[in-house]
Formats: C-alpha cells, structure tokens, sequence
C-alpha cells in the first residue's frame, strides 16, 4: 500500500504485477472498505499475474481524502485522470466494480481514448426506473446490537457465507470498522442524493465508451438488478454480457475464480 | 438559574418494548404511519398543548419543542406551529425551539422568517434553537448527510445575519446563494432572538456555541451521566478560552424526571414509561435495534464509539431497572430529586436544567401530579439554593473552575 498526492490530495494506492497497466476501482464491499488492508483479494491477486494493477482507494475510503464540498462523480472521474497523469500512464484498461464500476463508466465516457479496454462488474450508478436495486443505505445503518446482516443480505447471495462473513463479519474489529463507516461516507458523499447511486444523466452518455465493454453481473444482486445490465448493453457501441446466476452483488468476492478469468481473457 | 418544561410529543400507544422490537426495526423512518390513529393523534395534541401553556401557571421559566420528521418519537414535526398556538395561550415565559434543523430547509432563509415572526407573536419571549437535525433526518428528508455540517454552520451565520443586517444584502456561501436577503419581519429582541444549540457531544459543536455565545443544551438523555459531566467542563474550558463571562444559563441539561410519594413509589410509577420511551421510541437512533446513523453524519471515528457505547448501554439494561435508574437519576421522592438536582447543578454550573415530564408512554394524571410536584416543591428549592451559589462565584474576585 502507498501513498500518492494528487493534487495536494491524498491517494492510498494498492499497486502490484506486471505488464498492461489495469486501473482496478473497488466497490461498496471489496479492497479498501472493511477488509484488511492486507492480504488484497483473491480477486486482485489474480489480475496482478499478468497486468499492473493499480487498485486507488476512491475518495473518502482507506485514507484517500475525500472531495471536499460540492464534489460529485464527475470531480471524482476527473481525479482519477489526475491520478493516471501523475503516475505517467496514458491508457490503461479499466476494471469497476460496484461503486467503481459507476465511476469507471464516468472515467470513460469522459476520457475515451485513454481506455483500452473496459470491464464492468455489477456496476451502479444507471437509473433504471423499472428495475432499481433496493436502497444501500438504509440497509447499510447499523444496528446498535446484532451486527451487519442486513447490509450482508443486501450485498451478498449467501449473506452467511464465508465470503461475506469474512468481509463483513457481525463483530467488526475498531480498525476494519472504521474502514467501513469511512468508507460508506465516501460513497454518500458521490451518491447520497437521489436517486441512490445513480446518475440520471448517465444513461443518454454511454455512447461516449468507445472502448468495448465487458459486463459481468450476479443473478441474484439486489443492489443492481441484473435487469439493468441490459439498459448497459443496449446503450454501449460495443458491450457483451457474462451472468453468474448464483452470484449476489459482489461477485467479485463471492467468486473471485470466474469473474478473473472472465476479465483476462476480455483483457488479452 | 432556569427551569424549562421540554415537550417531546411522544406517541404512547405502541405495544410494549419487548413485543415492539420484534416485529419493527425501529420507531423511525420506516415504521409505517399506519400506526398512527388521527382521532387519537388529534386529542394527543389538545393534551400536550395543555401541558405546555400549563407550565406557565406552575412557575416554569419556559417551555421547549423539539422537530423530529416520520417517527413516533414524537408528533411535533413543525415545532414553529406549535410555538405559534401557544404565543397565543401564555403570557409570561419563555418559548424555546429546540428545532429548526437548518440543513433540511432550503433556503434557510425561512427559518430566520419564521422566528422573526414567533418573537413578535410572542412579544419577544422566543428562544431560537439552531439545530442540525437528527441522524434519522437525513433519511427521511434524503439531504446528503456529508453536507450536514457544512451546511448547518453557513446557515447559521446567514440567519443571524437576516436577522442583524439592514437588507437587502447578497449572501455567497460555498452552499447557500442569495442574491437578495432581506426578511420582512425582522425579529421584536434587539439585536436578535437568544440561539440555543443542542449537542449530543460534538466537541465542535461545543466550541462553537462557546465562540458564538451561543447557548449549549446537552440533549444526549439517553447517555451516561458522565458523558454530560465531560460536555460541561468542556463547555467552560471554550467559554473561558473565548473570553466571555461564565453565564450558568447558557449551558443547559436535558433529563427525564419524576417525582412521586416516595422513591419505591416513583420508581413503580415511572419504570414502565421510562421503558417505553428508551425501548420503542428511542429506537431508531439509540438501543438494540436499527440505528439510522447516516454515514458522514459525524465521522466515522465517532459513529464507531457511539456504537459502541451502544453495545455497553445494552449490556447495563441487562442488568435490569436498576441500570436503568442509574441513567435516568432525576426519578424518586421530592427529597431524593431535589437534592441529586442541586447536586447536579452546582457541580457542572448548569443553570438550564430542561426537564422531560411527560415522557414516553406516561398517563396524562401522573404526569400532571409529578409536574405539580416538581414545579412546587423541587424547582423553588433548588432554584434558591442554586441562585445564591452562582451569584457568590460570579462575586468572587477569582471564579473557581467548576
């Protein structure tokens, strides 16, 4: 983990591997929000033999400062431009997951030529009347006794698996619970404002990705029906769809295995 | 030394605490208004307001009216019309609005219309509460709870610049633009209304009311007594670093009381309600169930404690009602309260003491018969005694620190 200063802001960076540089953005639960900084997730190990990750802390999470006043998703796409400037890389492929995968749609559509190639992973930020998630926020407050198995239900297929109890296990230890009360102020402060984790204007922009786009979504997320990814592919130049029918919302811990090699072999 | 009656308009007819929180997460936001019945709901109002407009009879300096939105904590989310009906039905004291929580209003502008316009109903007998609002708030009014703050402090300064500015003035702020301030009436106190804050804690906020001069009320009801003992010398350390004379008045207290026959008798009396109002109406924003605590509300490093004072809270009430007592001390004999009260008071220099009378579930005659109780025979006493120790601090040539 280091430390970069963008623009007199803060950026906690998970770096690792070698080869095409992969700007990987985390999600609502994923590396930076309540796991421990180390080890990084399978998920991340994975794409690290055979490309140079670069996993950020967006802002608000894990030490990365937050925006300050007034900052929304497009300050936020903007700030990871800076980010790629300063550590000299001109075009990279974008994996976004979640939350990260709203703002690698903003990153692109904003900065087409400086994506490869583009992947998205049960991303939010599409307003699909007909088929919205249900709300992350009220799930996500906590209870003063009892634990996180509401925000689990919400997040994960199986919310006592071990994959989301390792995540967000009931008894939260003081430093990985700070991690996630930090980090849920980081994604308010993008998408607090209704409706939740959306941008209305996204939808009518992502004929602005030129990059051809994977998308990768679990059957059973509720945060972001699956229904909605094809709104995604029907509004992409060039988009193909990959289900896992048994996955929830963050297929990228509930099956790490499939969604990495689903993502390198879109990112030859 | 003031004593102010506290309304908080609770909602009594829920099932019991332990029936309550099986079947509901909390008493706020998403408890559904099915619940609420409007013919009982309307003679609740006519009970409470009488309640109120009777504290002045029965020698309270003023009584105080909260805003919380979509609960059943309590029925008062306009405390403005409330004050409103009784500027009309009293004479004498103080109308304190504890509410008006600036961030959920936009712009503010209307808050400093509205208490312009309740000073010169009240001819000048408004106190004008500041607030944030609650954590629930931000839920049910969908304001983004990472602004709350930045909102909250240009807010204050734009309202009490409404009130003390000739207009029409531009107001630019980083959250608030208005190209035109100039508010018709302009409030009946000169320069303007006395502001009270509340706090659960905040240092900050606490720091501001003392640079301010802004009154400080610690609310937190609910909280162990020595997190109001730490509030308090904090209040005092920023008053003293701001240069500004120690005021007792403008450092309030909010506590639950009860006074009855004997200390067993208010105990039996009190314990069901107390429980009420900790166990389904506080549910929401303290106790076991949901907390709707919205993230960047207070930083994450705070939330984290709160939690976990929470956890600690729960383990205590385990312990049975005599836990519970131990909270909420202000409940006995005439005796009892009047002596654990003054105690109180001179120790912290709390010359504010708010007191919940008819909280919880609490039947309308036992209420009545504890208020007369503590508005007889608990507040003169202390008052006396209270007065006297302020005015000798305040006359000698080195006040101590309290």
């Amino acid at each position: 983990m280091s430390v970069e200063v963008v623009n007199g802001r803060q950026v906690t960076l998970w770096r690792a591997g070698t080869g095409q540089p992969l700007l990987y953005l985390h999600g609502l639960a994923d590396v930076h929000s309540a796991l421990p900084p180390e080890p990084p997730t399978p998920l991340l190990d994975g794409l690290a033999n055979g490309a140079d990750v670069l996993a950020p802390a967006l802002p608000g999470y894990a030490g990365s400062d937050p925006l300050g006043p007034r900052g929304d998703v497009e300050d936020a796409a903007f700030h990871l431009a800076d980010l790629l400037d300063q550590l000299g890389l001109a075009r990279v492929d974008v994996v976004g997951a979640s939350l990260g995968g709203w703002l690698a749609a903003e990153f692109a559509l904003r900065h087409p030529a400086r994506v490869r190639r583009l992947a998205l992973v049960a991303p939010l930020g599409l307003d699909v009347p007909d088929a919205r998630g249900e709300l992350f926020f009220g799930a996500a407050a906590p209870r003063g006794v009892g634990g996180l198995g509401e925000v689990r239900g919400l997040l994960f297929a199986d919310p006592e698996g071990p994959a989301a109890l390792d995540a967000l296990p009931d008894d939260l230890p003081r430093d990985r619970a700070l991690r996630w009360f930090g980090g849920l102020a980081g994604a308010a402060a993008l998408g607090w404002t209704a409706p939740q984790l959306c941008n209305p204007k996204l939808a009518g922009r992502l004929g602005r990705i030129s990059a051809p786009t994977l998308l990768v979504w679990g059957g059973r997320d509720r945060v972001a029906p699956v229904a909605q990814a094809e709104v995604w592919r029907g509004g992409l130049p060039e988009a193909r769809l990959e289900v896992l029918d048994s996955a929830g919302h963050v297929l990228g811990l509930e099956d790490p295995a499939r969604v990495g090699a689903m993502v390198q072999a879109f990112l030859p | 030394m003031t004593f102010f009656y506290f309304h908080l308009m609770p909602w009594p007819y829920l099932p019991p605490p332990r029936e309550f929180l099986r079947e509901h997460e909390a008493a706020w936001v998403t408890l559904s208004n099915s619940e609420y019945d409007p013919v009982r709901g309307a003679a609740l109002y006519e009970r409470y307001l009488n309640e109120l407009a009777g504290a002045e009879q029965l020698g309270f300096d003023g009584i105080v009216v909260n805003e919380h939105h979509q609960n059943a904590y309590g029925i008062m989310p306009s405390p403005n019309l409330i004050a409103a009906a009784l500027s009309q039905r009293t004479e004498r004291m103080r109308i304190c609005v504890l509410g008006n929580a600036l961030p959920l209003y936009n712009p503010p502008l209307r808050v400093a219309e509205e208490y312009a316009m309740l000073d010169g109903l009240t001819g000048g007998r408004l106190i004008a509460g500041l607030v944030v609002g609650g954590g629930p708030e931000y839920y049910s009014y969908n304001i983004n709870p990472t602004e709350a703050r930045g909102r909250f402090r240009e807010a204050v300064d734009l309202v009490v610049r409404a009130w003390t500015e000739p207009g029409p003035f531009s107001f630019d702020g980083e959250w608030y633009h208005l190209p035109y301030v100039n508010p018709w009436p302009r409030p009946l106190q000169q320069p303007h209304p006395p502001v009270w804050i509340p706090g659960l804690g905040s240092p900050s906020t606490i720091d501001f009311c003392a640079e301010r001069g802004f009154g400080y009320m610690g609310v937190a009801y609910y909280a162990p007594p020595e997190s109001f003992a730490r509030q308090a010398s904090r209040y005092w350390e920023a008053i003293d670093a701001a240069g500004r004379p120690r005021v007792p008045e403008n450092l309030g207290w909010l506590t639950t009381v009860y006074v009855g026959d004997t200390d067993e008798e208010a105990r039996a009396e009190a314990l069901p309600h107390l429980a009420y109002f900790a166990g389904n109406l506080a549910a929401g924003f303290v106790g076991q169930g949901k907390v709707w605590m919205p993230p960047g509300y207070i930083d994450a490093e705070a939330l984290v404690q709160f939690l976990a004072d929470l956890r600690a809270g729960a383990d205590r009430r385990r312990d049975g009602p005599a836990a519970l007592f131990q909270a909420y001390p202000m409940v006995g004999s005439v005796e009892t309260v009047r002596e654990r009260l003054l105690e109180w008071v001179l120790r912290h220099r709390v010359g504010t003491v708010l007191a919940l009378l008819s909280f919880g579930s609490l039947p309308a005659d036992l209420a009545q018969r504890s208020t007369e109780r503590y508005a007889r025979e608990v507040v003169p006493w202390v008052r006396e005694r209270a007065a006297a120790a302020f005015a000798a601090d305040r006359d000698a040539p080195t006040a101590s620190a309290p």
